[in-house]
């Protein structure tokens, strides 16, 4: 492993507090939610995972070495997979497409859907999941749209269009001002952000809020 | 190219200013080294922000240089960096077959303006596309791409941006590894974000001379090129989405000593790009600032 004090940008002789500091903003860096259903996660997943590492080191090292220690600061932004559920009525054909769109095998999903004849509402969804992984935002929000409408009652569906609708999120470094492309205000948007990827979380019985402000 | 990838000059300090100063200044210089007097018309900001960003961790060499633009005070310009070279080269290539793509699509007399540049430039293109096979395959195929596209008046803003960007793209394919990965996606990204805005501003004027132009055909913009406040939220959504990709590929960027330059770009520099041209005030508050910011 690197040595744990340069991953984290931060000399030995920094104190505590310096480290958690370095530590927390690396891990905002990298969350999850920057690279929701994104071709790049695979690496953001593995700086995560680097970081989480060397912030155990040094607190283990110095916990041993009789230093004051983080104090029981966990490091587990846990790096979710963003693979795509399975809806129950699923045909064995949108199984197989759904694997190929998270192995990142566009053209070949691509071309399965196009093969299929007759489209219902998951025939959008996964063309819209094709779209959105291509970085063809606006046709992925147009095929989202569709099946939502198909199927008002598909949560799935749903989030999709809501996460498209509000535009998503991304790192932004402390003090990089407050635009965004949508002409709105960042930190305004970061917060209706957090409260919505909180309640997709909380969907799939997990907590976001807590895991940023507790830690 | 386009000047909408560019650091809020307010927001630099004065030595990241000097540096990107050294790096346009650079560029310029490298173009003329490389391809001859007549390449130094090429030099645009996409390209510089290009070059920073491909730039290898450490010190940079600079040297202080005069240019007929700036005859009498020496300015300190990168030089003898691989990042400035293949920077140069791929402005060459893209810069001769936007001008090739003017003199199709122009009239008389501007067409011949247009030729007459391609002429001067032809030696140079072919230089250039020596040096860089896999981006000038790129470039020409995904123009003719683009052109096919016009001619049908596609109506899909993202198949229509997908083949700028896929040029754009094809820079980071040229970088090995991960690197490339992470470059190639950032660059798609960027190269969507500077078509739509493109797409965008130009509405108007396309709308009155008739032209393609993909959010034309996409939305319901008035006769005067007005688009409704539905229609531009959906464009800007888009944008966003977009441009979180791109900041998410450069978080996985290695620093240099060009970072705080790039952040600047990428995120102050866009969204003000971005505010300018839906308010309407690119055309002419950009373009001024524009000329100012570097001189």
């Amino acid at each position: 492993m690197n040595d744990p004090y340069s991953v984290l940008g931060v000399s030995p002789s920094a104190s505590d507090d310096e480290v958690k500091k370095a530590y927390r903003d690396l891990a905002r860096k990298y969350h999850p939610d920057n690279y929701h259903d994104n071709p790049l996660a695979d690496l953001a997943s593995e700086k995560m995972k680097e970081i989480n590492e060397a912030y155990d080191a040094i607190t283990k090292s110095r916990e041993q070495g009789g230093s004051s220690g983080a104090g029981g600061y966990g490091y587990g932004y846990a790096y979710q997979s963003q693979a795509r559920q399975q809806s129950t009525g699923s045909n064995a054909q949108y199984v197989q497409i759904r694997n190929l769109i998270n192995a990142n095998n566009l053209a070949q999903a691509e071309a399965m859907l196009n093969a299929i004849p007759t489209h219902d509402a998951e025939w959008y969804y996964l063309m819209g999941s094709v779209c959105w992984r291509k970085g063809w935002m606006d046709q992925a929000g147009q095929y989202f749209r569709t099946a939502s409408t198909m199927e008002p009652g598909n949560v799935e569906y749903r989030n999709a269009v809501q996460y498209m609708n509000q535009g998503g999120q991304a790192y932004r470094p402390a003090g990089a001002g407050m635009g965004d492309m949508m002409g709105g205000d960042a930190a305004c948007n970061l917060c209706q952000n957090l409260i919505c990827a909180d309640c997709c979380c909380e969907m799939f019985g997990g907590n976001l809020i807590p895991c940023i402000g507790c830690r | 190219m386009y000047g909408y990838v560019r650091p809020v000059k307010g927001e630099l300090k004065v030595s990241e200013f000097e540096r990107f100063r050294g790096v346009y200044c650079g560029l310029c210089h490298e173009l003329a080294r490389r391809y001859g007097f007549a390449a130094r018309f090429l030099v645009n900001y996409d390209f510089t922000f290009l070059a920073m960003l491909l730039a290898q961790p450490g010190p940079a060499v600079t040297c202080p240089r005069r240019c007929p633009a700036h005859p009498l005070k020496k300015t300190e310009c990168l030089s003898g960096c691989d990042s400035l070279s293949m920077a140069a080269d791929m402005t060459v290539i893209l810069g001769w077959w936007k001008l090739a793509d003017g003199g199709e699509d122009k009239s008389f007399p501007a067409s011949w303006g247009y030729k007459a540049a391609c002429g001067i430039l032809k030696s140079a293109y072919k230089k250039a596309a020596g040096r860089q096979p896999v981006f000038a395959a790129a470039t020409e195929q995904n123009l003719k791409a683009l052109q096919a596209l016009e001619k049908a008046n596609c109506p899909s803003m993202d198949e229509a941006a997908d083949k700028f960007a896929l040029i754009l793209r094809a820079a980071g394919t040229a970088i090995d590894g991960e690197k490339g990965r992470v470059l190639s996606e950032l660059l798609y990204h960027l190269g969507r974000i500077i078509y739509i805005l493109d797409a965008a501003d130009d509405l108007a004027e396309d709308i009155k001379t008739d032209s393609y132009n993909s959010l034309r055909y996409r939305f319901r913009p008035t006769e005067e090129g007005k688009l409704s406040e539905e229609d531009q939220r959906t464009i800007r959504v888009s944008l966003q989405h977009s441009h979180n990709a791109l900041a998410g590929a450069y978080a996985l960027m290695g620093d240099n000593i060009y970072s705080s330059i790039l952040s600047n770009t990428i995120y102050l520099g866009l969204p003000a790009a971005t505010q300018a041209v839906f308010s309407g005030t690119w055309k002419t508050n950009g373009r001024i600032q524009r000329e100012r910011s570097i001189s």
